[in-house]
């Protein structure tokens, strides 16, 4: 416990009491510092894997085969196995091919590649969910391919791909508890530290799961403006 | 930077337990969450406001949180109590974090039933939780096949999470021969390769069991 910030001296005075208001104050900055890593980390992944995901988008759209098979292989790999095996393949498994990552890095990086695929899928859907007609249209019209996808497909696609997006944003945020395993003091690996040395796990669970709500709840708030600001110029 | 697949190939046998054990869980898992799911769901629809709701504040919280956290919490919690078996615990774990996405398909589905299939059935002299069990709950479940095959999926894959508390599945099962043999990479790809294809073989199963049902939906 030394070195962790929470003393528990007296511990007869709570028995019998169903929480111990205390500790949970006590706690509480300790899991706030803890959640901002989550956020970090989680934040970061989901800029990078943006990338990713255009860029898996992008590699689909070649004529020459075997480019567009390895972005569908690759999407498929990291949709068919789970996030922890891969976090730990690249952690412990990446030195010997001489990939060598700290902790955090190593998070941020699994987390925007497994993302991106899962993002990608999204995008795509959501850019092929646009009526056809609307690109033809565009096109007789004399304008270009790139101005086609800028003006006229990608803002009718942009509701669609805010609300799928936004949820695999959220995804990722509760995936990034699993960031703990290679010791990441994010929230979830703090929660499991404080459980273990308090033998309180109600209390430490309840204002760690109330910091995981409080994000999902921002990062919902968050889809929902830019989902109000891509629709704002259609009518219902 | 060589690879060797040998100590691989010596402990196949300690990785096919792994998996065997890692099925095991999934199976009881897709049980349980399945079924509890079902009943939570027609029990927060259909009954007052004092049951429904703890029910649903339960979904919304497995909902919102990693599943992590919840297992450790369960652990520890549980620990406290009872001495319990991890494998019992990730079951539990799992389990529960399952029932309450499926639980939330649930009562999409059973409300997505058309009100008319109710009234017809209670004017043809059903009672009120025969028409729920006989009539609504089968068209709903079969509504719901598709999403509950994408759960199962994901369930399969969260399996792996279940060695941060000590079961003894594949990712676990791994873990003593990557330390006596120091070859976490090619392990870790084999896993992943294992984990892969469950994953495609699961995607046919659903894919099949969605034909089968198409024509009932």
């Amino acid at each position: 416990m030394r070195g962790w910030g929470v003393v528990r001296e007296n511990n007869n005075s709570n028995q019998g009491k169903a929480m111990d208001f205390n500790l949970m104050v006590e706690v509480t900055p300790l899991l706030i510092r803890a959640a901002w890593v989550t956020i970090d980390i989680s934040s970061r992944a989901i800029f990078f894997g943006f990338f990713v995901a255009c860029g898996l988008v992008f590699l689909q759209t070649f004529r020459f085969g075997p480019i567009r098979w390895f972005a569908r292989g690759y999407i498929s790999v990291i949709r068919g196995t789970p996030y922890f095996v891969q976090l730990l393949l690249v952690f412990y498994g990446g030195p010997s091919i001489g990939l060598r990552l700290d902790p955090l890095t190593c998070g941020v990086v699994v987390g925007a590649f497994n993302i991106g695929a899962y993002m990608s899928e999204a995008i795509r859907g959501s850019i092929e969910s646009v009526d056809k007609g609307q690109s033809e249209a565009a096109r007789s019209l004399g304008f270009g391919k790139i101005r086609t996808m800028g003006y006229i497909v990608l803002p009718q696609a942009a509701s669609l791909m805010i609300r799928s997006v936004g949820v695999l944003a959220i995804v990722l945020v509760k995936n990034s508890s699993l960031v703990s395993i290679i010791s990441v003091v994010e929230l979830t690996y703090q929660a499991q530290r404080l459980i273990g040395s308090t033998y309180k796990p109600l209390e430490i669970f309840t204002i760690s799961a109330l910091m995981y709500i409080i994000i999902v709840y921002a990062v919902m708030g968050i889809i929902e403006l830019a989902y109000r600001r891509a629709t704002r110029y259609t009518t219902q | 930077m060589e690879f060797d697949f040998t100590p691989v190939v010596t402990y196949f046998p300690t990785l096919l337990k792994g998996v065997g054990v890692g099925t095991l869980v999934a199976i009881v898992v897709a049980f349980m969450s399945i079924v509890g799911g079902l009943i939570v769901a027609v029990i927060s629809i259909y009954t007052n406001k004092v049951v429904s709701w703890p029910l649903r504040f339960f979904i919304w919280l497995f909902m919102t949180t990693p599943l992590l956290l919840q297992l450790y919490f369960l652990y520890f919690g549980l620990g406290e109590w009872i001495l319990i078996p991890a494998i019992v615990v990730g079951i539990l774990g799992l389990g529960f974090h399952y029932m309450a996405y499926n639980a939330d398909i649930f009562i999409a589905t059973i409300k997505s039933v058309s009100n008319g299939q109710y009234e017809a059935s209670r004017s043809l002299g059903f009672g009120h939780w025969n028409t729920i069990l006989y009539i609504i709950v089968p068209q709903a479940f079969i509504r719901s096949i598709p999403q509950l095959g994408n759960n199962m999926i994901l369930m399969v894959k969260d399996t792996s999470v279940l060695s941060a508390i000590g079961v003894a599945e594949l990712v676990y099962a791994s873990q003593y021969a990557i330390s006596v043999s120091f070859r976490p990479f090619e392990f870790f790809i084999v896993i992943a390769i294992m984990y892969y294809v469950i994953n495609i073989l699961m995607e046919l199963g659903q894919a099949w069991l969605e034909r089968q049902t198409a024509y009932r939906r």
